[in-house]
């Protein structure tokens, strides 16, 4: 296995550098703050949770084992909280469209990267109110899977360590989120058609 | 015949080993329906990928996190200076606990001493009225008899 530098600052971060967590953080805060996006799809939200995440890291040093990839163990926790958060059933409860994102016309500023012009900018942020719709109906594993695969693009394997599970059942797990996505962005499928074409 | 629906996502993901994905793709080119599906989760696959990407964090995103670390140290120093503050506290009522306990066991066993003596005294009473009352206890040799009459009577029964 390539050497996991992320690892060796757990390690180093273990044993008392501090600095070594700081390292960790600016390392990792981002792939964070976008997975936990990917979860409760609101950019304020998922820096809460992001933070929490970075705290939960800080207290659980001592249950880091150097054998475990550095990013299994990270997103294990991630996921961990993201789920128990998801639990509590304060994101179920809030409509699509007031999670953090405005409804109404596009802002022309704010266009989404690769955007070229507002019908498409309006179109991809329907296409994301899709996805926060699906991601909210998904039952919580297959939607960690899914987040996880698709978003993070972790490995089934990867998975099954993150999610404590065999890959048998990660491999279910996102088939059957893939099956409800392709049902959810139906209508976008032309879309696809066209680009593809 | 059997459509591996199940597999086409994995087989999407290259999650399949080499021999199941020809055979899957062999029956794909044979059934139109899997055909179909397969098409179908490959496209719903794109429309994933053509999610903008998340947002950056905001500027103050690791100035915020500093300041919840510093609590969780503050919070690790609170909890041992708690625990040494506690020690000191606990340390006084101990120690008077374990004085009175020390005070409890001296009384009592002074006075469970009185008692035997009570009663050593109590028998030897007994004893004298035991033998006065036959009129024999005349000298002062015949009350040493009756003060050690219990080991005499002991050795008495020694064969």
């Amino acid at each position: 296995m390539a050497p996991d530098p992320d690892a060796a600052l757990m390690v180093a971060y273990q044993q008392g550098d501090e600095r070594a967590f700081r390292s960790l953080f600016e390392r990792n805060a981002r792939a964070m703050v976008s997975f936990c996006h990917h979860f409760v799809r609101d950019a304020a939200r998922a820096e809460e949770l992001a933070q929490d995440v970075f705290v939960k890291l800080y207290r659980a040093k001592d249950r880091y084992r150097a054998t475990a990839r550095f990013s299994t163990f990270l997103y294990r926790i991630a996921s961990n909280h993201c789920l128990n958060e998801l639990r509590r059933g304060e994101y179920a409860a809030r409509p699509v469209g007031l999670a953090g994102e405005q409804d109404g016309p596009p802002d022309p500023d704010a266009l989404p990267s690769g955007a070229a012009t507002p019908e498409e900018a309006a179109r991809g942020k329907a296409l994301e109110g899709a996805v926060r719709d699906l991601l909210s109906r998904l039952p919580e594993k297959q939607r960690a899977a899914l987040v996880l695969c698709r978003f993070e693009g972790l490995s089934y394997e990867e998975i099954a360590q993150v999610l404590d599970t065999t890959i048998p059942a990660v491999k279910s797990l996102v088939h059957r989120a893939t099956v409800a996505a392709a049902e959810a962005l139906a209508p976008f499928q032309p879309a696809v058609k066209e680009v593809l074409s | 015949m059997t459509h591996p629906r199940a597999d086409l996502t994995a087989l999407l993901d290259g999650a399949l080993p080499p021999d199941r994905a020809e055979e899957l793709r062999r029956h794909l080119a044979g059934c139109p329906d899997c055909a179909a599906e397969e098409r179908r989760l490959r496209g719903a696959l794109s429309l994933l990928g053509a999610l903008p990407p998340a947002p950056e964090p905001s500027p103050f995103f690791a100035t915020r996190l500093e300041a919840r670390l510093r609590e969780e140290r503050e919070k690790r120093v609170g909890f041992f200076a708690r625990l040494v503050a506690a020690r000191w506290k606990l340390a006084v009522p101990a120690a008077a606990l374990a004085a009175a306990a020390l005070v409890t066991t001296a009384v009592l066993r002074h006075a469970h001493a009185r008692e035997l003596a009570v009663a050593e005294q109590l028998e030897l009473l007994e004893d004298y009225e035991a033998v006065a009352s036959l009129g024999d206890v005349d000298s002062p040799e015949d009350a040493m008899v009756v003060a050690q009459l219990d080991d005499l009577e002991r050795a008495e029964g020694t064969p």
